[in-house]
């Protein structure tokens, strides 16, 4: 009991201290871990069955190499894993078809060095190493007499191809999103960010997955303190399986209780390099095609890549109907709740016996039609994900139709509240992520509680609670509500509103960039100076 | 002193600038005008503000002198082991009660206004959990909430103020000074108390950012407080006039029910929603503070210990003290109006005169040893 006190009254919240642990964690046994590759071919088969036994798909391939006394050598690989043509081509075709062995013999540096024409090839000592190659989907190659194995990476496609968005799909941006495939992801990075100062660290997440992350920034830009806390955080993961971005979330930000999430997540790579550019830290993984970044506000999750590529009028104007959008779509059912219950002297008289006349027959109480129609939407909205294409749209229509027709013939609720709900639905659409899309759609509820316990003052109560909570998150240390919380001129430049490109002369300031400044003054464009013809345009000036 | 959260200049501003508005901005107008008839705007903007500025100088030089410490953290050196400790003692007693005082007559105002049905104890453990979440997380986060608060609290006031200009009329304001400046100087006695708030300075000097700003922000704050109060008063009496005004206890609240725009009427209750907010920061700040108190005072280094007996005292006592309105009267208008004064500049006063004669000051950075 006093340990339950003492840890509510604790200040602060409390960090475990791990410290860092290498990511190789293969759960092997010491012994197994320092054993080395085997300099006799018929021992390094006899290992290769035992590691890989009961796996099928492992392929065994024998070669000779050499005409006049040949030596023997062996391609351990991972059938669905490795492309098999270009094996033949980089490997099977290039050591078959050696015809004269240098004096010192077959030796691995000869190999890599004038035979394999492999892309990329590793050389390793440990037979860990070589083990967790092959099930990468690494070509071994083991050659008799010595005792190191080369690894190739000859891969197999075996992602989708690069196609538009699944969940943040933009009007006029450019339509290639991540997929599975993380060289992939990268490519479609760096085809953005074209600098040397963009820096790639690989990590290893997953003992069993062994997911690999890159963590990206710009050197210069982002805050060295900032990198170095990532890579100290994903490092500390010691999990057996990470199969997505969402559990790698879980598991690096800063207040794990939280509804809102203090870490960004998008398809788009044209929103991780905007974000790098701002002096953010990004992370690309394999097998999911949503990449992270860090530190994220509550700004970041407002914004699209709609806003930047639609005129800055158009865009500050949809931006603002956003926010309009996510206040709505967390306080409307509350505030009609609230008005109708505890307030009715605010509502317009006509709209009121409207209303009231629309009501009679409800025998429930205000809050808890609302609650009925709420949920029942809820329900359709998750059931709408599952259906099979073709009935989708069909039953989502009428089910929507007879269900609030229906319902409302049945005097079960009032038209007044199929209106709010349909409302509150469109106006939480428009939120722009789905992060906070979700955590919207959870805490109506707490409003709609709120608002039918103490009408307005409730909503206030509640929202008051909010507010607090979301000025004590911080993700990576930055402030949740940055640029409104700690006041800043930035919430003008690019929370509310969107400013043209030529007024965003500096990164956020909240995130502490080592280069601060984005473009010099003097931007603004404007007609050429001296006369219109062009002819005797003055060069440089104002 | 265990954490010390981070609070700027302009959130040091805001903070004790919503401290006080929210809860004079509706019963200003109604408790000057008996005294001082038309003559009410000028209260809050002379002799109020000389009283503020009075206690902003005290307070800030006397936290000057402890840089990183809380002002009960020092009474006792200041003042002597046993006469600090009652002291210290004293002023918890006082912010304990002031929250208490304010939560009652807020819960009051809301339960006959609006929620006629609620208990009041609903109403008021509603307000006390919101405001115990603020402070159990710590000053940086109920400075950054007021920032919010601060914004919708100045937009709404605005847009009363602009939807209530049409019935505002200057006769109503005439003559000025019928009686002479006499009047005006009663008259703000009743009001110092709250002006006098912001001596909440010394218990958040050690918090600030830039400590050497700390006079500049105070005297600022009491300069826009007498103004915005001094704004409001000039259109609430402008818009009921000068008779009318000593009627009403509320009077913003009677100002809002004016408001008709097309079909948009009876907005009371969104001004009070916004008070509502500020009542909430109010409340955080003196639970902070008492809990800050109570943990010096007593050796502890966790102020979180003392939120629920802080909160829960403030909860009796606001049940306890005032048996009737008319008691509630009473205490603001009679001898009431000089108990804050007590607190806000005699003591810090003598106390500085203390600590000049008896040389006892922290040189700048130096830590309590």
């Amino acid at each position: 009991m006093f340990r339950l006190i003492s840890r509510i009254t604790r200040p602060g919240k409390k960090r475990h201290n791990n410290s860092t642990r290498p990511q190789e964690r293969c759960k092997v046994a010491p012994s197994e871990e320092k054993r080395q590759v085997a300099a006799g071919l018929e021992q390094n088969k006899k290992i290769v069955h035992e590691v890989f036994d009961r796996c099928a798909d492992l392929v065994v391939r024998e070669f000779l190499i050499g005409r006049v006394n040949p030596v023997r050598a062996m391609a351990v690989f991972l059938d669905p894993l490795v492309n098999r043509d270009l094996m033949s081509e980089f490997l099977a075709h290039p050591l078959m078809e050696v015809d004269r062995v240098p004096p010192a013999g077959v030796t691995l540096d000869w190999l890599k060095e004038r035979v394999v024409t492999a892309g990329s090839i590793l050389e390793k000592r440990r037979w860990v190493e070589a083990g967790n190659g092959i099930a990468k989907g690494l070509v071994a190659l083991f050659v008799d007499g010595q005792s190191r194995v080369i690894l190739l990476d000859i891969p197999e496609v075996t992602s989708r191809a690069i196609s538009q968005p699944i969940s943040e799909q933009t009007l006029r941006g450019s339509a290639d999103a991540f997929n599975e495939d993380r060289r992939t992801n990268l490519a479609l990075l760096r085809k953005r960010l074209r600098s040397t100062r963009l820096a790639v660290e690989n990590l290893e997440l997953g003992t069993v997955t062994k997911n690999v992350v890159s963590i990206v920034y710009l050197k210069g830009y982002a805050d060295g303190g900032l990198v170095d806390e990532v890579k100290t955080r994903l490092r500390r993961i010691e999990i057996d399986g990470i199969l997505n971005s969402e559990q790698v979330t879980e598991f690096i930000q800063d207040s794990p209780y939280s509804l809102f999430s203090g870490v960004g997540t998008t398809e788009r790579p044209d929103i991780i390099a905007a974000n790098l550019l701002e002096g953010r830290v990004g992370l690309i993984l394999g097998n999911t095609p949503y990449a992270l970044f860090v530190p994220a506000t509550l700004g970041v999750f407002m914004q699209t890549p709609d806003d930047y590529s639609n005129r800055y009028w158009y865009g500050s104007f949809i931006r603002l109907l956003r926010w309009a959008g996510l206040f709505i779509a967390l306080l409307m059912p509350g505030f009609y709740i609230a008005v109708l219950s505890f307030h009715q002297e605010m509502v317009p008289t006509v709209l009121f016996t409207t209303i009231m006349a629309d009501r009679e027959g409800v025998p429930f109480p205000i809050f808890v039609e609302a609650l009925i129609m709420e949920l029942a939407f809820e329900m359709l909205r998750e059931a709408g994900v599952r259906l099979p294409r073709p009935f989708g749209q069909t039953i989502s229509i009428v089910g929507a139709i007879v269900i609030g027709q229906a319902a409302v013939s049945a005097r079960l609720v009032s038209t007044g509240m199929v209106v709010v709900v349909a409302l509150t639905a469109v106006a939480s659409y428009t939120v722009a992520t789905i992060p906070l899309a979700s955590v919207v759609r959870l805490l109506r509820f707490i409003f709609m509680f709120a608002g039918s316990g103490f009408g307005l003052f409730g909503v206030t109560a509640a929202m008051s609670l909010l507010t607090f909570h979301l000025c004590a998150l911080r993700s990576f240390g930055v402030p949740y509500l940055s640029p409104a919380a700690p006041l800043s001129p930035d919430i003008l430049r690019d929370t509310l509103v969107r400013v043209p490109v030529w007024m965003m002369r500096r990164r956020p300031r909240f995130l502490n960039p080592k280069d601060p400044v984005r473009q010099p003054a003097g931007h603004k464009p404007h007609p050429p100076a001296g006369r219109i013809s062009g002819r005797r345009r003055k060069k440089g000036g104002r | 002193m265990p954490e010390h959260g981070r609070i700027s200049s302009v959130q040091l501003f805001l903070l004790l600038y919503i401290t006080e508005i929210s809860t004079t901005f509706l019963i200003i107008p109604g408790v000057l005008a008996k005294e001082a008839g038309t003559d009410s705007w000028l209260v809050s903007l002379v002799p109020v503000t000389v009283y503020g500025l009075a206690v902003a100088l005290v307070c800030v030089s006397l936290a000057g002198r402890f840089p990183n410490q809380v002002f009960t953290e020092y009474l006792p050196r200041v003042a002597g082991r046993w006469p600090g400790k009652i002291l210290a003692a004293a002023y918890i007693f006082f912010f304990v009660h002031v929250a208490a005082v304010i939560l009652s007559q807020g819960a009051n105002y809301i339960h006959t206004a609006f929620l006629r049905e609620t208990p009041l104890l609903a109403i008021e453990l509603l307000l006390l959990s919101v405001a115990v979440y603020g402070v159990y997380l710590g000053i940086e986060v109920i400075a950054r909430q007021n920032t919010l608060v601060f914004a919708l609290f100045m937009f709404s006031l605005l847009l009363l103020v602009t939807f209530v200009l049409e019935h505002f009329s200057f006769k109503n304001l005439l003559p000025v000074l019928e009686n002479g400046m006499f009047p005006v100087l009663k008259a703000s006695a009743l009001i110092i108390s709250w002006r006098g708030e912001v001596f909440f300075i010394l218990m958040l000097y050690p918090y600030l950012n830039r400590k050497q700003e700390a006079l500049r922000t105070a005297s600022g704050v009491v300069v826009f407080s007498g103004i915005s109060q001094s704004a409001i008063t000039l259109v609430a009496t402008g818009v009921f006039g000068a008779a009318l005004l000593p009627n009403m206890v509320f009077s913003i609240h009677e100002l809002v029910r004016y408001i008709s725009i097309g079909f948009l009427e009876r907005m009371e209750v969104f001004i009070v929603v916004i008070w509502v907010a500020g009542l909430i920061v109010k409340l955080a700040i003196f639970i902070h503070a008492a809990s800050t108190a109570a943990a010096h005072t007593l050796g502890l280094k966790n102020y979180r210990w003392f939120i629920v007996p802080a909160t829960l005292a403030a909860l009796v006592l606001s049940e306890t003290i005032f048996r009737t309105s008319l008691q509630q009267h009473e205490f603001f208008t009679g001898m009431g109006r000089y108990y804050a004064s007590i607190f806000q500049l005699l003591l810090p006063g003598l106390l500085l005169f203390t600590a000049v004669i008896r040389k006892r000051r922290d040189r700048a950075g130096a830590e309590k040893t």
